[in-house]
């Protein structure tokens, strides 16, 4: 397992596209210190691999295609309506070539 | 004109709506009137022009829906269309959707009468009522509000227990509706996993997520799956399987019921109260004809109930709220590029437990993390359901006390490290691991503070859960209970 530490733990928060502050970070590392820990715990296990990963309580099958039924979309106000910034009948965001 | 409509169930609400004795509109009217009184904190939005309307448009009664003009409270991660709809995250601040869950439609076709969106811990991601963004949902047993609701359908159990309204919608991730209705002295209901449509349920831990029921009787919660189970072409998770007659169950023989009782469960739990009353209420099972039984489960599998909730839960989140970037919806914060306006959202949007979560969550999910992480999340779950599954090939029902204290007080710290935290408030979880029916019901007091027991059954079997809760309600003479104000 990669080790944690302050750097790699904003790291992955800039990769979700947000940041906290250092204390913020602190309480962080010393959750990642209980959570792993009994993770390890589980490890311990010698026949924990052997259990294959459970996705799902139990599968649900749909064996069956829907019906290809033409529906009202939504206007463009109101696929808009909940976007704050937008311009000319589209979200506006800052140019991407600059 | 009905005397307190507090004190009536569906049923009765719905012979006093049939038999003209209240209208639908006076009993919107009371409803709203009793949660714009509400001090304690659990409106998000309340749908006063909405209820009104739909309402006065109710003049005809129909017999056979017990719904009809039924007034009911909605935790706020549902969507409602045309109704602002946060989260109780400042990131959806402002959102309106643009269409209605699926439990929303089925119960507005009902003719059930939504009265307020409710708080809930933020996206559903904890279990105190502490966390969503407008603060601390109170418990309506403590005028001084120095009580938990739990979470993380405070709002839907603090309406429930203050007597409000009836049901109310709730979520149950890891025990999100049973918790809360403990420490409030009500039914909490979590039907099978995939039983109930999740179309407009914002997700949290798909593979855990459940549409969760919140009364006070266990007939109510009985009525409210009859309207709310069933397959939906909208959500490909929903099972087909044939929706029963629930209600009609409820006075079935349970005599050759089999009860399990997992012993290092109990064992985790040090409130004698509790434990008494628990035992009591075994008895008068056993008085009945019901065969019960204690049964083990290996203890440092139990104690890895928290962390493999944990690490699964957070890992399925960090994924599923990746949308959520001020952008498509809530509110935008302007920045220099499209990633930057993002982030800025993001930052301001989310609480500081949300983001440690994702940040967690978003490293089990490493490549390199994965086999000690999520993986091994994933395979230990599966161990836990196999473990469980045995004791459920032997017995109907898993029967224990849904949590190991009434509401506590806020701030009183735990030792997150000790049995009865790992395992005693953690053992609910075992029903989201296995996508098990699982009920809490109120089965005593500890001073003026209720508390309930938990019983699961086999997928699908709600039938039979619900009948054996209904005989447990009948030896407690609990039902109904509600939070008095003073003067009531």
């Amino acid at each position: 397992m990669k080790e944690y530490n302050l750097e790699v733990l904003k790291d992955a928060a800039n990769r979700l596209l947000f940041d906290m502050s250092d204390e913020e970070y602190q309480t962080l590392l010393n959750e990642f210190d209980i959570i792993v820990k009994q993770m390890n715990v589980i490890g311990e296990n010698k026949k924990i691999d052997e259990y294959a990963p459970m996705t799902f309580p139990f599968d649900v099958y749909v064996t069956y295609l829907r019906e290809d039924i033409a529906a009202t979309p939504l206007s463009r106000d109101e696929a808009l309506r909940n976007a704050q910034h937008k311009a000319g009948g589209q979200i506006k965001l800052p140019k991407v070539v600059q | 004109m009905i005397k307190n409509y507090k004190e009536l169930s569906i049923r009765e609400l719905h012979n006093a709506l049939v038999n003209k004795e209240i209208t639908p509109l006076e009993l919107t009217k009371l409803a709203l009137e009793e949660a714009k009184n509400d001090n304690n904190n659990a409106i998000e939005y309340l749908m006063e022009k909405e209820a009104l309307e739909m309402a006065a448009s109710l003049t005809e009664p129909e017999k056979d829906n017990m719904f009809w003009g039924i007034p009911i409270a909605i935790k706020d991660n549902f969507s409602t269309k045309g109704v602002p709809t946060t989260g109780s995250s400042n990131i959806l601040n402002g959102y309106v959707p643009v269409y209605d869950a699926q439990v929303v439609t089925l119960l507005k076709q009902k003719h059930a009468i939504p009265i307020a969106k409710v708080t809930l811990d933020e996206l559903a991601m904890g279990g105190t009522g502490t966390s969503g963004h407008l603060g601390t949902t109170y418990n309506p047993y403590c005028k001084h509000k120095k009580r938990l609701m739990g979470g993380s359908s405070c709002g839907s159990a603090a309406f429930v227990t203050a007597g409000i309204v009836p049901f109310a919608l709730g979520s149950d991730t890891g025990d999100s509706t049973r918790k809360p209705a403990s420490y409030g002295g009500i039914v909490g209901f979590k039907p099978t996993w995939s039983r109930i449509s999740r179309y407009g349920l914002f997700p949290f831990a798909p593979s855990l997520d459940t549409v969760g029921i919140l009364t006070r009787s266990v007939e109510d919660a009985s009525f409210a799956l009859e309207v709310l189970a069933g397959h939906d072409e909208k959500d490909a998770t929903s099972s087909f399987k044939e929706v029963d007659k629930y209600s009609e169950h409820l006075e079935d023989d349970i005599k050759d019921y089999k009860v399990a009782i997992i012993q290092e469960i109990f064992d985790s739990i040090t409130n004698e109260t509790i434990k008494k009353t628990f035992l009591e209420s075994v008895k008068k099972l056993e008085d009945r004809g019901v065969k019960v039984g204690y049964v083990h489960m290996d203890n440092e599998l139990l104690t890895s109930l928290f962390p493999t909730y944990f690490v699964i839960s957070c890992a399925e989140a960090t994924s599923n709220n990746a949308n959520l970037d001020g952008i498509k919806f809530g509110p935008y914060h302007d920045g220099k590029t499209y990633q930057e306006v993002m982030a800025n959202a993001r930052t301001i949007g989310f609480s500081e437990l949300i983001k440690r979560r994702f940040v967690f969550g978003s490293f089990a999910l490493m490549k390199e993390n994965q086999h000690d992480l999520f993986l091994r999340a994933q395979r230990n779950r599966r161990h836990i359901v196999e473990e469980t599954n045995k004791i459920l090939e032997q017995y109907d029902f898993i029967y224990l006390p849904a949590a190991p204290s009434v509401a506590p007080k806020i701030g009183e710290k735990s030792d997150r490290l000790s049995n009865e935290y790992l395992i005693a408030d953690n053992h609910l979880v075992i029903g989201n691991f296995a996508g098990l029916p699982s009920i809490s019901l109120p089965i005593g007091y500890e001073g003026h503070l209720p508390f309930d027991a938990n019983i699961s059954g086999r997928p699908f079997e709600e039938s039979k859960l619900l009948n054996i809760a209904n005989f447990i309600e009948k030896d407690t003479h609990l039902k109904g209970i509600y939070a008095k104000k003073e003067g009531e």
